[in-house]
């Protein structure tokens, strides 16, 4: 017999799905713009740690489960449009085209730090800003 | 000031109620005017009065607040104070109101639409075959019709939809910018008005820690090094004689021989309970 045994398959195709879920699922973005709203924020994470991804000081990344959903809404309904909420998707360097990686990496490499990056990208083979403010990722 | 307790009229810069059955923060509370009994008739009370105008062995203070409102009771001024009041305005002036939103409407999914449209070709197509052959073409034509308007509708329906969507977003989008902004301006009121606090007491300080010098019945060894450390009767008297009150002050306790002496004391009319 060759191969791993059925336990073992199971076991890995676990940690590919926990780890897929980890790199692209996406999350809640909770933002609040009140005092009232940030308190009960912070109450909610506090208490609901398990569902909490980040925790920043007005605002908050909760995990997209329906639970995570559950509380966002409460904030939302207690506290209106004082509480935005959206849903964001984990964005790494290789979601981007190269010619943008590149261009980042150079510029940070640059000698002067004052050159600015219209001028530092007119010699080099890099995209103008305007171009890359006019490309949708 | 005239004062009237349970038909009795009291008028004078100082006025004794001790053998009267009125507990000074109802007399406080009705210089304030927060009640109508007793009836007062004195100037109204300004800020210093919120902190000082009942003095009481039980009382709290804010001292560097209530020291920075004697100060402006004084007519002292900062350098910050056009800033406060532009800073103010503009508070004001920003829409506090949650806007409207349009009602949610049940999104269409595309699939659906597509589906109709792939439904709609179809029949057309049917239509076209019938017509070619010469075959009946009424029933055919009904079902293109209704074909094409349930494709209408939905398509209608999906537009509704999205721009309920984007307009629920816009506005959601308007009002938070504009509490961003009220952050920013109030953030920066609150520093404008540390500072300017910090101006006002760095003025009345030596004032303030002359006139605790001479707050009477008040033993050397229990005075704290720092002039705000001060217990609250003492630095409460100490910042009334600072400040212009017009409003008479309600007095508890028995630093004075008489409460003509503390009014004297003080610069300000007084009601002794």
């Amino acid at each position: 017999m060759v191969g791993p045994t059925p336990a073992i398959i199971a076991v890995l195709a676990n940690k590919i799905l926990i780890r897929s879920a980890l790199t692209f699922l996406p999350v809640l973005l909770v933002v609040t713009y009140t005092r009232e709203a940030r308190r009960d924020l912070r109450n909610v994470c506090r208490a609901h740690e398990e569902c909490v991804v980040r925790q920043f000081g007005r605002a908050a990344l909760l995990s997209a489960t329906e639970f995570g959903a559950f509380q966002a809404l409460r904030l939302r309904e207690k506290h209106g449009l004082d509480v935005q909420l959206e849903r964001v998707r984990p964005f790494e360097p290789d979601d981007v085209p190269a010619h943008v990686r590149e261009a980042a990496r150079a510029y940070e490499s640059r000698e002067t730090a004052s050159t600015p990056y219209r001028q530092f990208a007119a010699g080099r083979d890099l995209p103008t800003t305007d171009r890359l403010r006019g490309e949708e990722l | 000031m005239k004062l009237r307790v349970r038909g009795t009229t009291y008028e004078g810069r100082a006025v004794d109620l001790r053998c009267r059955d009125v507990r000074g923060e109802t007399v406080a509370a009705a210089v304030r005017g927060e009640r109508s009994q007793p009836a007062v008739d004195a100037p109204t009370a300004g800020p210093v009065y919120d902190y000082c105008g009942h003095v009481h062995p039980g009382m709290g203070l804010r001292t560097k607040t209530a020291l920075a409102a004697a100060a402006r009771s004084r007519g002292h001024e900062t350098a910050y104070d056009d800033a406060i009041a532009e800073l103010r305005d503009q508070l004001a002036d920003l829409d506090r109101a949650e806007p409207s939103l349009p009602r949610a409407r049940d999104p269409v999914d595309d699939a659906t639409v597509a589906d109709l449209r792939e439904s709609a070709a179809e029949v057309r197509g049917r239509l076209a075959a019938r017509e070619t052959l010469g075959a009946e073409t009424a029933p055919i034509e009904e079902r293109v019709r209704e074909t094409a308007r349930t494709l209408a509708e939905r398509e209608t329906e999906r537009a509704a939809a999205e721009e309920s969507r984007r307009q629920r977003r816009d506005r959601a989008r308007e009002y938070r910018d504009r509490q961003a902004r009220r952050r920013r301006l109030a953030d920066r009121l609150a520093n404008r008005r540390r500072d300017a606090r910090r101006e006002l007491l760095d003025r009345i300080e030596e004032p303030f820690a002359a006139a605790l010098a001479a707050v009477p019945g008040w033993p050397a060894d229990s005075r704290p090094d720092d002039p705000f450390d001060a217990t609250p009767v003492p630095a409460a008297l100490a910042i009334l004689r600072l400040a212009s009150t017009d409003a008479p002050v309600v007095l508890e306790t028995d630093r004075f021989p008489s409460p003509a002496a503390a009014a004297d004391w003080l610069g300000a009319p007084l009601v002794r309970c």
